[in-house]
């Protein structure tokens, strides 16, 4: 299998698009979609060079690194197996998503809490497939539910129940749960946070911040949909807030340059300010394909390692 | 309460509805898109939708209330009398008290009509009594007193005055001071009551009904009475359709001198006389005995006494001494051929009723002190009507006071000059007022050590000059009365001329002379003065002493009728008349208040108002 570096961009023709995903069937199927077709598009596996102690063999799979596999067992059994080290296993993966109800919006079919959800199970899926364990907790100004560490398939499938049923809850405050969650978890882990981030930045960054004081590692992901980045709209109309209900009046001519400034100003506050703090930082546009996220994180996650 | 002038335009305020059309309009093509990333859009220059809809309602509200003051404008707003709070329907009464209610029973039967109007009246209504002849007098105002109403309708006598619907019924309205309801007309419909000269009216919220009294068929009255050539005459009338006969009856101070029968066709007139042998003064009167016809115009009265002049002295505080020689030498002459004399200060005469001159003949002007501008007006006035002017060019006469006051009518003035001993004579010895004296020496008596410079304009008489050739007494003729003006006082203070034996005849024939323009009336009607209100002698109160007749108005005899339509009628036209006059009153009050042009300026303030603030809204 010939390498590529993780992260490169693949062609974006061989990956799902998030609208004709979010018709597929169960989460599940959805997230099995997602994350076997990427690492099936990718010629080496990001889990690679990284041994410490030996824990235990698990049959190959696509993706997996050529040289963990164990030559005398396939010997043995004529079956590949690589073998699997401890501090893999050791490490908690928190996947933290935001369900506000400003999650819901979506210009093309495909909201934020949907591709959000999608995000949050595939990399459950991916996690658990090499025997990762996976908390999942949502939250809008409160935490909404929690599903704790757990790293058994049958743990995935409640991860996945419960992503399945994630209802829009109320406005952004992430500053609470954030807090609390940080404060609730004992071990060093990496802390997955999936969030549209409308919330004032100095209290996602200093939320944020309390996982990194923790000890663990935080990924970002910025979900934006296309019409939040480019504000595409022509016509003057009344713009409703679908958190608050409240509602502006705006000539998009008029403001759209205004809007941009402040979308990019807050985007580059965070990039510089969570990289500070040695947080990664992903913007994502809801319109482009989950695969990029994912590859993302296995980038993050092979550049740690 | 607010009214208006031409309330057509407030159609116009329809034009109102054009911006909350558009308003509406234009609301409903503002798309709403739910949005998530407000807190980016919220730093844009964007506008609250809350704060937008009101500055929209305030715009609309700028829009539509300029529509609407430019409507209201147009439509000249006014603010009318507020009507009296509280007032409802209510009925007044009025009774007919004129002579011709004075046939036999009809002023019985108008009494008892109006008791039942009284008494008929809702009981929720006020009710008010009022009688009336020439002008409606209120015996019971309009309240809820029923029984102080029929108390006063107890007490109303008949009248001898004449019958003006017109002004009655303004009257009645007035009465009700602006609430509506009845006015009970009790008249026995006499024809010759309406007069077209008044425009007064009554408001259509009140009805006017009618009760018809009735009248006799036939009157025999005395029209006239007067004397000429040393008889009596009387005229008598016959109003009715047959014919009749009477005998006429004079009296001199209710000592009968004469009875005359006459015999009267349908309509027909006849005199009476009778010879007036050695009666010089007193009151003569000329009665018949009609008996079915109305009793107030069955006699009529005359004076006999010859008209003695009465004079009125202006001086400067009215005290006796101030015109004692002026006085003395008027009051020595009595009976008819004699004066009368009154003296009055300068406030005095300016403060008096115009009708107490109407009987003055000469007045003679010895102070122009505290005689103000009403006073100088009443003395024009005065000459104008043919009173005579006897000004006595003393210290107290100022000459530029006079010169006012009588601006357009005499121009003769004077100054002072330094005392000097002068003597006159008269200038035109055969002027009636040195008719008897027969020559100039004799006037050469009196000496003058004080005497005014007279300037006389071209138009005027010197009658009598000083010895130095300047004139001393100057007549001027107006279109009115004649005007002397005596270049000396006539108190015996710049000369002896009062102590001088001629004084007395010069000063009754120059007052003679200056009071042969006017004439004195010695008759009135009943109602014309306060004093006559019925038939009858009277002495009239001072300062217009002497004695004068009142009769009843002739036309008040004429019995002929209208019908109550007719009557009605005449209110229909009262209506209509009623109406031009507050429209009239209307514009002169709009007129007045100029409320259009407040609305004008608060729809310009509004228009720029709602430029701004559309400016700001964009």
């Amino acid at each position: 299998m010939t390498a590529q570096a993780a992260g490169a961009r693949p062609s974006e023709l061989r990956f799902l698009d998030p609208a004709v995903l979010a018709r597929l069937g169960t989460l599940e199927l959805k997230a099995r979609a997602v994350v076997e077709g990427l690492l099936s598009g990718l010629h080496r596996s990001p889990f690679k060079g990284f041994s410490v102690e030996f824990a235990e063999y698990r049959q190959y799979l696509p993706g997996d690194d050529l040289s963990a596999i164990d030559w005398k067992v396939y010997a043995r059994t004529d079956r590949h197996y690589v073998k699997k080290f401890e501090e893999e296993t050791n490490v908690d993966c928190y996947l933290l998503l935001d369900v506000s109800a400003s999650m819901g919006y979506g210009s093309r079919g495909v909201t934020k809490l949907e591709y959000g959800g999608l995000l949050a199970a595939s990399l459950a899926f991916l996690m658990n497939r090499q025997r990762d364990a996976v908390a999942l907790t949502t939250f809008d100004d409160a935490i909404v539910t929690m599903v704790p560490p757990g790293a058994r398939p049958s743990h995935l499938r409640s991860i996945l129940v419960t992503l399945d049923r994630t209802t829009l809850g109320h406005r952004t405050d992430v500053s609470k749960p954030l807090h609390v969650l940080a404060d609730g978890i004992s071990k060093r882990g990496l802390v997955v946070f999936i969030s549209d981030l409308l919330d004032e930045p100095a209290h996602v960054i200093d939320g944020l911040r309390h996982f990194r004081f923790r000890g663990s590692e935080v990924i970002v992901f910025h979900l934006m949909d296309p019409a939040e980045l480019t504000f595409p709209f022509d016509r003057a109309s009344r713009f409703r807030d679908i958190e608050l209900g409240d509602e502006v009046m705006a000539v998009p001519s008029v403001v759209r340059q205004d809007y941009l400034d402040a979308v990019k100003g807050a985007i580059d506050r965070y990039k510089r300010e969570l990289g500070s703090e040695g947080i990664d930082y992903r913007l994502i546009d809801t319109s482009t394909p989950l695969e990029f996220a994912l590859i993302s994180y296995l980038s993050t996650r092979g550049r740690r390692r | 309460m607010p009214a208006f002038l031409s309330p057509l335009f407030l159609i116009g305020a329809a034009a109102a509805a054009i911006p909350i059309a558009i308003h509406l309009f234009y609301r409903r093509t503002e798309p709403v898109i739910d949005f998530a990333a407000m807190r980016y859009l919220r730093r844009a220059p964007v506008e609250h939708s809350r704060r937008r809809r009101l500055r929209e309602l305030l715009l609309l509200a700028l829009r539509v209330g300029a529509l609407v003051l430019l409507a209201l404008a147009f439509a000249r707003p006014y603010i009318a009398d507020p009507v009296i709070a509280g007032s409802g329907d209510a009925t007044l009464v009025m009774v007919d008290i004129s002579a011709s209610l004075s046939a036999p029973g009809r002023f019985e039967a108008a009494r008892e009509r109006a008791r039942r109007a009284i008494e008929d009246a809702p009981a929720t209504q006020a009710i008010g009594l009022a009688t009336f002849a020439q002008a409606l007098d209120v015996v019971a105002p309009v309240s809820q007193d029923r029984a102080g109403a029929l108390a006063a309708l107890a007490q109303i006598k008949p009248g001898a005055g004449a019958t003006r619907y017109r002004a009655a019924l303004q009257g009645a309205a007035d009465a009700l001071e602006g609430r509506s309801g009845r006015i009970v007309v009790i008249t026995d419909l006499q024809q010759s009551g309406w007069d077209a000269a008044s425009d007064a009216g009554i408001p259509e919220s009140i009805a006017v009904a009618v009760e018809d009294v009735g009248a006799p068929e036939t009157n025999v009255a005395v029209t006239s009475l007067r004397v000429e050539g040393g008889e009596a005459v009387a005229a008598v009338q016959n109003f009715s359709s047959r014919p009749a006969t009477d005998q006429v009856i004079f009296a001199v101070d209710t000592q009968r001198v004469g009875a005359v029968p006459v015999a009267l066709a349908p309509g027909a007139t006849a005199e009476a006389r009778v010879p007036l042998v050695s009666v010089g003064s007193g009151s003569l009167s000329a009665s018949i005995s009609d008996r079915d016809g109305y009793s107030a115009d069955n006699a009529r009265y005359a004076v006999l006494d010859a008209d003695a002049i009465s004079v009125l002295a202006v001086t400067p505080t009215g005290h006796p001494s101030e015109a004692l020689y002026l006085e003395r030498a008027l009051t020595i002459a009595e009976g008819t051929r004699g004066f009368r004399f009154r003296s009055i200060g300068g406030a005095g005469f300016t403060a008096i009723e115009p009708a107490a001159l109407e009987r003055v003949g000469v007045i003679a002007v010895l102070s122009t002190r505290a005689v103000a501008q009403r006073g100088r007006e009443q003395l024009a006035g005065f000459v104008r009507g043919g009173g005579g002017l006897l000004v006595a060019a003393g210290p107290d006469v100022d000459a530029a006071i006079l010169k006012d006051a009588l601006a357009g009518l005499v121009e003769t003035t004077w100054e002072p000059r330094p005392a000097q001993a002068l003597t006159f004579a008269p200038d035109d010895s055969r002027h009636p007022v040195f008719r008897l004296f027969g020559g100039a020496g004799t006037l050469g008596n009196v000496g003058f050590s004080r005497a005014v410079r007279v300037t006389a304009p071209a138009s005027a008489s010197v009658i009598a000059r000083y010895s130095d050739g300047s004139p001393a007494l100057v007549e001027e003729r107006t279109s009115g009365g004649r005007v002397l003006v005596f270049g000396s006082d006539l108190n015996y203070r710049g000369n002896d001329f009062p102590l001088q034996p001629l004084f007395v005849p010069f000063i009754h024939e120059a007052v003679r002379y200056l009071a042969s323009q006017r004439t004195s009336r010695t008759e009135y009607l009943v109602g014309e003065l306060q004093v006559a209100a019925m038939p009858g002698v009277v002495s009239l109160p001072a300062p217009a002493s002497g004695r004068i007749a009142v009769n009843v108005d002739p036309r008040e005899s004429d019995p002929g009728r209208m019908t109550a339509d007719t009557f009605q009628a005449g209110i229909s036209r009262l209506n209509a008349s009623a109406a031009r006059s507050e429209e009239a009153a209307a514009k002169e009050r709009e007129d007045g208040q100029f409320l259009w042009w407040y609305g004008l300026l608060l729809m310009v303030a509004s228009l720029a108002a709602e430029g701004v603030l559309g400016r700001r809204l964009g």
